[in-house]
């Protein structure tokens, strides 16, 4: 039987090896993942390892910042005099390293990274953890000297000379390149300026005597973990508000930090693989399916010899286990080389990691041939039980008529069934008020309506495929009308077919709509709430230095400055409940600049010294009312009680990271959390200046910053668009992996079908049918299985992506969009698809020869 | 259709008389000592208005005789003549509409598209050329084979010999100058046969068609007006107004002459090595 197994496998080699594309694909997404995730973490653990001091005091940041602040934490660098004399400690050197900075060259470019990693400044203290050494030039002396980064260096063509702007918190300043040093462990992508310690006080941090951590050495014979605690022995009573920390924490902190980042690239890949393995599971059941049916004679003959149904069955799923174990084996492969190319691809944003250092746990290929040999066992079981279910007798009758025949009445019910309840969970999300539940029935729903749709799809081939392709006849004649019929013959198998592209469009359909709804809400946010002329700020929301500030407020033509800050808070509500959340401070002046609806009291109220304002629903929701007290706490450990001023009744108060749309005074705000940096600055015109002037003349004076921009509300909308885009990015490469994969599917099944009509063909071409009109036949079959499958496919996700609308809904994002253009593109490329997946088949047919095709038995 | 080419050859086909031409057809298989020769400097004149039948054991030639008349296969050597035109020496593409508009078809089986209904079938020829059908004509044809209340069917509800009257309306739906049958009876019965052979006789005889029928059958044989015989890819001998005791008699030379009970069966298991096949090429 093993023998027999063997045979149809290898005989079969070309169909699935379509199949095993699709296992490829899936588990080289989730070993490329795997691989690319070890390896950095891997390679950052090294670094922030072997550079880290044995043990670093930082300031202690109480709030973890989601929104950035602009704010440095410092402590006194006479501090490290203080734990030089600590028993144990060999030395004790005060650092200053300062995110955020921007460092412009003399075409008033800034040289940093364009990836929106930071710029960094740190003090020239360099010791045997560097992870840079000098290479050329000299250490920086005084006050307008600096050394940069040789990756920084090379990118942006800047050399040992070179005259160069630091535009910092405290101020810009004019400093010359003397030196360029070299990174000797891996870079993490980040731009790095090193100053002279002093320098670095006065310019970066505006005070001489502030540090940003103190780095301890031990002394020999001294553990880290023996140094933390005589440290902190030694800090005694103070030793609260600052942050201890071993190497080995500081490199785990540090690796935490760059997690986000990673992760995200991490979900994406897992995304990808979550998408091959749905999409590809229907490719394999499909090619079992037909590789069965196309072989039931024999598998009757099988078992009229004598063979049991188990024996079959296991024949079967023994054949879907070599196909998974060739698949998964070149799917590690292949993930291999999809990590390299990730590892290039971090490359040319700066993070140099060398491939050749990449790590494959053993979790990698255990998971590997899981998903892989998973995948097709699953897939391949239902078709081997079909296999089993292969009567004694129908060796001797014809195969395909039995196929076909099969009544679709059991498919009808559970399709009803199981539609009918995710039609109910997505009626409750968009009935339902409170966004945790919607967004659990509304994932609910999609997976029900998902399976339902693809249970009931072969139920829907002739009704669909009867309206699109309806117009063949009429407009292709014969070769339109047995194309049509051609697809409707077979419900199951089209179902089939097209249920791969179903799913990849479904997906994409919902998250376009979704997409293009947040677009349109934020279009109508800022139409209703921005009223200023110009909104002065950086394309990442990082915040900049005062000075900017203070220039634009002199600039000519300028009438109305307001600034806005962010920082970190954690409020204590009547209800109990403690909310950290990113809080925002603004001028007084905010009703000349944004238009604010209140509930209850007005911005005067909420501005004022010691208050804040909230939204209504999230003060309903804590039992909050005007005129409470609430203790808020602040980054850096400040505390203050806040009164309740206003309550806002806004659509989108939220943002986010931004619970409660709390905000108070600008003056407030640095009372009890200063050193905060102008997150946004929103400019009006004086009266009489005219808009064109005003932004010509910002413009200029915001030149030599190259960190901010002027926008009007319609760059602003254009910045937001942007950013959402990224998502729809996404979503198109994902359409793109759905796509191929779908396409090696209806690839599949032409062929198939090409072959099993041997006969046809070559009836037709006898009496007279031409290559090309064959070819024409097999292409429209094609076109009009792939658009069955991107209709089905677009209709559950315009209905996703209302609901999802719906539950956005109850976050403000109340505009309902429906991006038609893109459905339309999607239809018509889905016809190219099917055009695409029809050449060889085509081909294929086209080349038959005449008679033998007429003799094929 | 007739290309300039062929217009200026030498053509020995006259105007009149003559649906197909053949001269010195010879079709070979293999290379070097392997060949073998399926048709071996055949002539052949199939005339105009006439039904002619060619016979022969397994293997002679008969098949591949009708393939290379028709234009389904391409000659190793020789010259052949549809009307005026010569095909030998056509490009396939050019092959495909003479079958189309030109010649008609009818196989042992599988003969019709099982998407299309019976109406669809009878014009896809000319659906295909983008043609509109002779409605009167077509009319006719349906009517003389009896296929009026079976228009709408699809092949699978037809018995095997109403999909063969199909099959034969399709190929007279065109009016074609030559409708070649391969074995049209071989998957019927003998009573659905006789009722095929005896619309093939109608339509030479009453709509002025052109037919060329290869068969095995001495009895199918018999409803002709010239039955060829094939031997080792030569016409052997030829014979007008068969009689089927006739033709049995002249193909049990082939065999040698045994004394056998004459019957369809035994001749069937003598010369029918099977399914219309390679070997028969």
């Amino acid at each position: 039987m093993l023998k027999a197994t063997l045979r149809s496998f290898l005989a079969h080699k070309g169909r699935l090896l379509l199949s095993a594309l699709a296992v490829i694909l899936s588990v080289a997404f989730v070993a490329g993942s795997l691989i690319f995730s070890d390896t950095v973490s891997r390679t950052f653990d090294r670094l922030f390892a072997s550079t880290a001091a044995d043990v670093t005091v930082t300031p202690k940041e109480t709030l973890d910042e989601t929104v950035p602040s602009g704010q440095t934490l410092t402590l006194p660098a006479s501090l490290a005099d203080r734990l030089a004399r600590v028993q144990g400690v060999a030395a004790a050197r005060a650092e200053v390293d300062v995110e955020g900075l921007t460092v412009a060259d003399e075409d008033r470019k800034s040289v940093g990274p364009t990836t929106g990693a930071p710029t960094i400044g740190t003090a020239w203290n360099p010791t045997e953890r560097s992870p840079v050494e000098l290479t050329s030039g000299r250490a920086p002396e005084g006050d307008a000297q600096v050394l940069i980064d040789a990756d920084t260096t090379d990118s942006k063509d800047v050399r040992i000379g070179d005259r160069l702007t630091v535009i910092g918190q405290e101020g810009s300043f004019p400093v010359e390149v003397v030196g360029i040093v070299t990174f000797t462990t891996t870079n993490p992508g980040a731009a790095l300026v090193f100053f002279d310690p002093a320098t670095a006080q006065t310019k970066l941090l505006g005070d001489p005597k502030a540090a940003t951590g103190i780095s301890v050495d031990a002394a020999e014979g001294v553990s880290d973990t023996e140094l933390k605690r005589r440290v902190a022995d030694a800090l005694g009573s103070d030793a609260g508000t600052y942050e201890l920390r071993t190497a080995e924490e500081q490199a785990e902190s540090d690796v935490e930090q760059l997690g986000g980042f990673l992760d995200i690239i991490k979900y994406v890949m897992l995304g990808f693989a979550g998408v091959a393995v749905l999409v590809g599971v229907f490719l394999i059941v499909n090619t079992f399916s037909m590789l069965i049916a196309q072989r039931t004679r024999e598998l009757g003959l099988l078992r009229a010899l004598g063979a049991d149904r188990r024996q079959v069955r296991r024949s079967v799923l023994t054949e879907a286990m070599l196909l998974g174990l060739v698949g998964s084996t070149v799917g590690l492969a292949a993930g291999i080389g999809l990590a390299v190319g990730l590892i290039e691809l971090m490359g040319l944003m700066g993070m140099n990691i060398k491939a050749t250092e990449m790590v494959i746990g053993w979790v990698t290929p255990v998971t590997a041939y899981v998903v892989g040999l998973g995948v097709t066992f699953v897939a391949a079981y239902l078709p081997a039980r079909r296999a089993a279910g292969v009567s004694p007798m129908a060796a001797l009758a014809d195969a395909e008529i039995a196929e076909i025949g099969r009544p679709l009445r059991l498919r009808a019910v559970v399709g009803s069934v199981v539609g009918a309840a995710g039609a109910a969970a997505l009626v409750g999300c968009a009935v339902s008020s409170r966004t945790s539940s919607a967004a659990s029935l509304l994932g609910l729903g999609v997976l029900l309506t998902l399976v339902a749709t693809v249970i009931a799809g072969p139920l829907l081939v002739r009704p669909v495929i009867r309206v699109l392709g309806g117009a063949f006849p009429a407009l292709f004649g014969s070769v339109g009308r047995m194309s049509q019929r051609n697809a409707l013959r077979n419900p199951r198998r089209t179902g089939a077919t097209a249920a791969a592209l179903m799913v990849g469009l479904a997906l994409v359909g919902g998250m376009s709509v979704a997409s293009a709804s947040m677009t349109q809400s934020f279009d109508e946010q800022i139409d209703k709430t921005l009223g200023a002329d110009f909104v002065v700020q950086n394309s990442n929301f990082v915040p900049f230095p005062r000075e900017i500030t203070d220039k634009i407020r002199d600039t000519e033509g300028v009438g109305l400055v307001v600034r806005s800050q962010f920082t970190t808070i954690a409020v204590r509500l009547p209800d109990g409940d403690r909310v950290k959340t990113t809080a925002a401070g603004y001028e007084p002046e905010l009703d000349e600049v944004a238009n604010i609806t209140y509930a209850q009291g007005d911005s005067a109220a909420a501005l004022a010294d010691g208050r804040l304002a909230m939204d209504k629903d999230f003060a309903e929701d804590h039992g909050v009312r005007v005129g409470n007290a609430l203790p808020v706490e602040f980054q850096g450990g400040r505390r203050a009680e806040l009164t309740v001023g206003a309550l806002t009744d806004q659509e989108s108060a939220e943002g986010f990271g931004a619970q409660g749309g709390i905000y108070f005074g600008l003056g407030t705000l640095q009372k009890y959390a200063p050193g905060g940096q102008d997150a946004s600055v929103y400019v009006n015109a004086a009266s009489g200046t005219n808009a064109d002037d005003l932004r010509a003349n910002l413009e200029e004076t915001l030149d030599p910053y190259p960190q901010v921009q002027v926008r009007d509300i319609a760059d602003y909308k254009q910045l937001v668009h942007d950013q959402i885009a990224v998502l729809l990015y996404l979503v198109y490469a994902l359409l793109g992996l759905a796509i191929i994969i779908a396409v090696l599917g209806v690839v599949n099944t032409l062929a198939l079908s090409v072959v099993e009509r041997t006969r046809e063909i070559g009836l037709l071409r006898a009496i007279g049918l031409a290559r090309r009109q064959l070819r024409r036949m097999i292409r429209l079959e094609s076109v009009v299985i792939a658009v069955f499958g991107a209709v089905l496919g677009l209709a559950l996700g315009l209905v996703w992506g209302v609901c999802t609308q719906q539950v956005l809904a109850l976050q403000g994002m109340t505009a309902l969009a429906i991006p038609w253009g893109t459905i339309v593109a999607v239809v018509i490329g889905s016809a190219v698809v099917g055009i695409v997946a029809a050449l060889l088949p085509a081909l294929r047919a086209s080349r038959m020869n005449v008679l033998a095709a007429i003799a094929h038995e | 259709m007739s290309t300039a080419a062929a217009e200026h050859a030498p053509s020995p086909a006259s105007a009149d008389g003559i649906a197909a031409r053949a001269r010195g057809l010879t079709k070979a298989y293999g290379s070097g000592e392997t060949t073998v020769l399926a048709l071996d400097a055949v002539d052949v004149d199939i005339a105009r208005g006439r039904f002619t039948a060619v016979m022969g054991p397994s293997g002679s030639g008969k098949s591949t005789l009708m393939h290379c008349l028709a234009g389904l296969d391409n000659v190793s050597a020789g010259q052949v003549w549809l009307g005026d035109t010569e095909i030998t020496g056509l490009k396939e593409r050019e092959l495909t509409r003479l079958r189309r508009d030109r010649i008609g078809f009818m196989f042992q089986s599988f003969n019709l598209i099982p998407t299309l209904n019976a109406a669809e079938n009878i014009t896809l020829p000319m659906d295909i050329a983008g043609k509109k059908p002779d409605e009167k004509w077509l009319d006719q044809v349906i009517d003389t084979l009896g296929l009026r209340d079976r228009l709408k069917h699809r092949p699978s509800q037809l018995s095997g010999g109403q999909q063969q009257r199909v099959a034969c309306a399709r190929a007279l739906a065109s009016r074609p100058e030559l409708i070649f049958a391969d074995e049209p009876t071989g998957n019927l019965d003998s009573r659905a046969g006789l009722e095929v052979l005896g619309f093939l006789r109608e339509a030479v005889d009453q709509l002025g068609q052109t037919v060329v029928m290869v068969t095995h059958d001495p009895g199918a044989a018999a409803h002709s007006d010239l039955v060829l015989f094939l031997g080792d890819g030569r016409i052997v001998d030829e014979m007008a107004r068969p009689t089927a005791e006739a033709v049995l008699e002249r193909m049990r030379l082939f065999t040698g002459g045994t004394p056998q009970t004459p019957g369809f069966d035994v001749i069937r298991s003598q010369f029918d090595g099977g399914p219309a096949t390679l070997e028969e090429r």
